[in-house]
């Protein structure tokens, strides 16, 4: 199996598994216990934490341990917004983890701003910038789009908000795997989520870190741990990998690494010779959102069975397709967006699969056209 | 694996089908080369999602190389069990895209060499004809299922009453393929507009009152089921009509239904005695509670659909916004009296029928009104009491005489007690009907089916 699918989630990292083994065996420890194995367990958290905070620019104090990516958007912008119905502002490009909170908070009478796009795939500050009022209790930006991998200008973000006074919460779920992340060098009340199964950690561990944290209230309820904002013992295993997974990919040598990933996507994108959606911008390095003439999931399909794995740009499970919103929002013809086809490479894509895919498309390009001619 | 190698077109085929278009744009086409009764090559085009093109490309390897009546047995069963579908309502634009191809190579004049052993089964879809199906397996024939698409009227209020609804025809297609037999769906949606509709149309913007079910029977579907039938080489056809077949003096005589409430003798009052002589009504005799109570043991799930309804392609609509429909200008003038005064206005006077009462919105007095006549050309109503309706000599055209009468019961609807007549053809295809007493709802256009006791003698279309 070629796997050409990072975004979706990550292969483990041996490097990370290593790391993360003891604690699934003998570290089993309890962090709130006062014996040997606890008092261990939580000079491990600790150690852990602090990994966190330093790969991300943050004090450790500022690092909530989450149960994932999603878990952490909903910490951050539920958390926001726990007192009497007032507005928000989200990016148009934000992920469902995001936009479904917003839609919970909209149905119990919050105002929801939406802001714009740009074609080339960016959000549109200067629309940020007069939507985002004083009292606001939050906005949202992505980092990056896991939709197409551009990436979004958060330090322009980051000033309009603080000049407000309004908090930001940043999903960097998709951009932690891709691009410098500091969140010491923005100004204001930020928060930013990431999650370790992009990062080749594993699946169910997150973190909200910064210095918003602080601000924000708990929306579930138990023994305290966290900050008091995510009650539960502490996944020790989990955290020790998400730092170490943050070290790697947020570390010295994670730009040359990026720099290699970035090529590679150029070339199969000069190969293939097909639209990019956000082409234009800055995007995540092993990113590629192709714009086919065909069905997004019959590609999926067809290079799966060349034991190929990319992604739709959209799903069709009702048999409703609805194109990506985000692509609508950048004005992309229909046609093109339920077309769309999402490779994205990783740390251990070889040119070797970038030539199967290239072979691969060659293969099926042909039938797919006639297929698509003899349909009408 | 979805084998796109079948992905093309055939020039100058011998059939072509198309599907889809629908919610998900899914769109399917499938193109036939028959050497003799094989498909020598399939060939399909697809834009659609992965479970569509699957299902397409699957059943294009699936039916080339078959024989046309092994093909018309693929339906969607087989394609869940040949390939890995996640949505099997998508699969379904391709099955209907591979049928609509394999119906158009019958219509376009693919034939079969002639079997005694098959029979050819009208089907609608709903459980009459689903009974009919299962009797001529349980006998042992090789049944073919014949389902005509002959309406397709979106806008109709409820277009899946129409008895050709896109959900009928894959009724009836599971249905046979249930059975292991295979079905056939003709489009004959351009000829039916032609033949039926318009002349429906035409006939209410002349004020007159079709009945477009005896036309439709009479000379349109029994006609191109039998030829259809022929062609496949069927001994014979079946159908679900609550009708029987007598044999009188030598002539093949359609004789009222065994159940009186279900009778469609009327319906048949038109066809062709050549083509009465291929036709069987197996369900003749039956009482139709007895079939739906049998169709429910049987587990048809036909029996669960609703009844198609007399002049179905209203699509459970009404008259007037139907010819709207149909580009009947619909102009407001007046409703008179026989002596012309105006008591009223109606909103299009061809939308009203000789008889009808409601929807006049007038009154005299305490007299109850009935139309009396349209007055096409004038756009005028004319209404009058019950008993001015009354008349005792009808003028027939296009008189089908099956044996020599001169004493009929006229019925000028369908399940109407017939009034006794005296009946006299005339050498110019005309007739005169004398009733023994007053008919009330008789309207140019009408059919007359003429009875002897059960069997229609005779027929003809209400001239005046």
């Amino acid at each position: 199996m070629i796997y050409l699918d990072h975004a979706a989630t990550s292969p483990p990292d041996p490097a990370v598994v290593t790391k993360m083994l003891p604690f699934l065996t003998g570290r089993f420890g309890n962090p709130s216990e006062p014996h040997a194995l606890g008092r261990q367990a939580r000079a491990d958290l600790d150690e852990a934490r602090a990994g966190i905070a330093a790969a991300l620019g943050a004090q450790a104090d500022d690092v909530i341990l989450t149960g994932g990516g999603t878990e952490a958007d909903n910490i951050a912008v539920l958390g926001r917004c726990q007192g009497e119905p007032g507005r928000i502002v989200i990016s148009a490009l934000e992920h469902p983890a995001v936009t479904r909170a917003a839609e919970s908070l909209a149905a119990r009478g919050w105002t929801v701003a939406i802001a714009p796009v740009l074609a080339d795939g960016q959000l549109d500050v200067m629309a940020l910038g007069e939507l985002v009022r004083p009292g606001d209790a939050l906005a949202c930006v992505m980092a990056a789009s896991n939709v197409t991998g551009v990436i979004q200008p958060l330090a322009e973000a980051a000033a309009i908000c603080a000049h407000s006074d309004v908090p930001l919460h940043i999903d960097a779920v998709q951009a932690a795997a891709g691009m410098d992340l500091d969140v010491g060098l923005l100004p204001g009340d930020v928060t930013l989520a990431v999650a370790a199964h992009k990062l080749g950690g594993p699946r169910g561990v997150g973190a909200v870190v910064g210095p918003g944290v602080r601000t924000l209230e708990p929306i579930n309820h138990g023994g305290g741990q966290e900050r008091g904002l995510r009650s539960g013992t502490e996944n020790l295993a989990g955290a020790v990998a998400l730092a170490e997974a943050l070290r790697i990919r947020q570390g010295d040598d994670a730009p040359a690494e990026r720099e290699r990933r970035a090529a590679l996507r150029d070339d199969l994108e000069q190969r293939l010779a097909l639209p990019v959606a956000g082409g234009a911008a800055q995007r995540l390095p092993g990113h590629a959102l192709l714009l086919t003439a065909y069905r997004g999931d019959t590609v999926v399909r067809l290079l799966d069975e060349r034991d190929i794995a990319v992604s739709a740009g959209s799903a069709c499970a009702s048999g409703d397709p609805q194109p990506d919103p985000v692509l609508g929002a950048m004005g992309i013809d229909q046609t093109f967006a339920r077309g769309a086809v999402r490779v994205t490479l990783g740390p251990t894509t070889t040119p070797e699969e970038i030539d199967a895919l290239v072979a691969a498309w060659a293969e099926i390009e042909q039938g797919l056209d006639a297929a698509r001619e003899a349909s009408a | 694996m979805i084998d796109l190698s079948r992905a093309g077109t055939i020039e100058l085929p011998d059939g072509a089908g198309s599907a889809g278009g629908g919610r998900c744009d899914d769109r399917v086409r499938f193109t036939l080369r028959l050497e003799g009764a094989r498909l020598a090559e399939v060939r399909f085009g697809a834009d659609a999602c992965a479970s569509t093109t699957a299902a397409a490309a699957w059943l294009a390897e699936a039916a080339e190389g078959r024989e046309l009546l092994d093909a018309a047995r693929l339906g969607l069963a087989d394609v869940l069990a040949g390939t890995t579908i996640d949505s099997p309502e998508c699969a379904l634009t391709a099955v209907d895209a591979l049928h609509a191809a394999l119906g158009d190579a019958v219509v376009r004049g693919a034939s079969l060499a002639a079997d005694s052993h098959r029979v050819g089964i009208a089907m609608s879809g709903g459980v009459d004809s689903a009974m009919v199906l299962t009797g001529a397996v349980e006998e042992g024939h090789e049944a073919v299922g014949l389902t005509l698409r002959l309406w397709i009227d979106p806008s109709a209020p409820n277009p899946e009453r129409a008895c050709c609804a896109p959900s009928a025809v894959r009724a009836a297609r599971d249905l046979c393929h249930a059975k292991g037999m295979p079905h056939f769906m003709l489009d004959l949606r351009e000829d039916f507009r032609a033949a039926v509709v318009e002349p429906f149309v035409a006939g209410y913007a002349a004020g007159e009152t079709p009945n477009p079910c005896a036309t439709c029977n009479g000379s349109f579907r029994f006609d191109a089921i039998d030829a259809v039938a022929s062609r496949l080489g069927c001994s014979e056809w079946r159908t679900g009509h609550y009708a029987r077949l007598v044999e009188r003096d030598g002539a093949l005589l359609v004789a009222r239904g065994a159940d009186p409430d279900k009778d469609q003798s009327a319906m048949l009052a038109l066809v062709d005695p050549a083509i009465l002589a291929r036709v069987r009504l197996p369900l003749g005799e039956r009482i139709k509670r007895d079939v739906v109570a049998e169709a429910e043991t049987k587990g048809l799930a036909a029996a669960k659909t609703p009844e198609s309804q007399e002049v179905c392609f209203l699509g459970g609509g009404e008259l007037a916004p139907f010819l709207e429909r149909q580009g009947v200008e619909l102009v407001p003038g007046p409703i008179v009296d026989e002596e012309g005064v105006e008591l009223g206005t109606h909103h299009g006077a061809v939308a009203f029928t000789p008889g009808q009462r409601r929807g006049l919105g007038v009154s005299r007095g305490t007299d109850a009104l009935h139309v009396l006549k349209v007055d096409a050309p004038a756009n005028t109503v004319v209404v009058a009491t019950l008993e001015r309706l009354g008349r005792r000599e009808v003028e027939l055209r296009d008189v089908r005489l099956r044996v020599p009468c001169d004493r009929v019961g006229a019925s000028f609807r369908v399940r109407a007690e017939p009034i006794p007549a005296a009946f006299e053809a005339h050498a110019d295809g005309t007739a005169t009907l004398l009733l023994d007493r007053d008919a009330f709802q008789v309207a140019p256009g009408q059919v007359a089916a003429l009875y002897d006791g059960d069997c229609i003698v005779a027929a003809g279309v209400v001239a005046g």
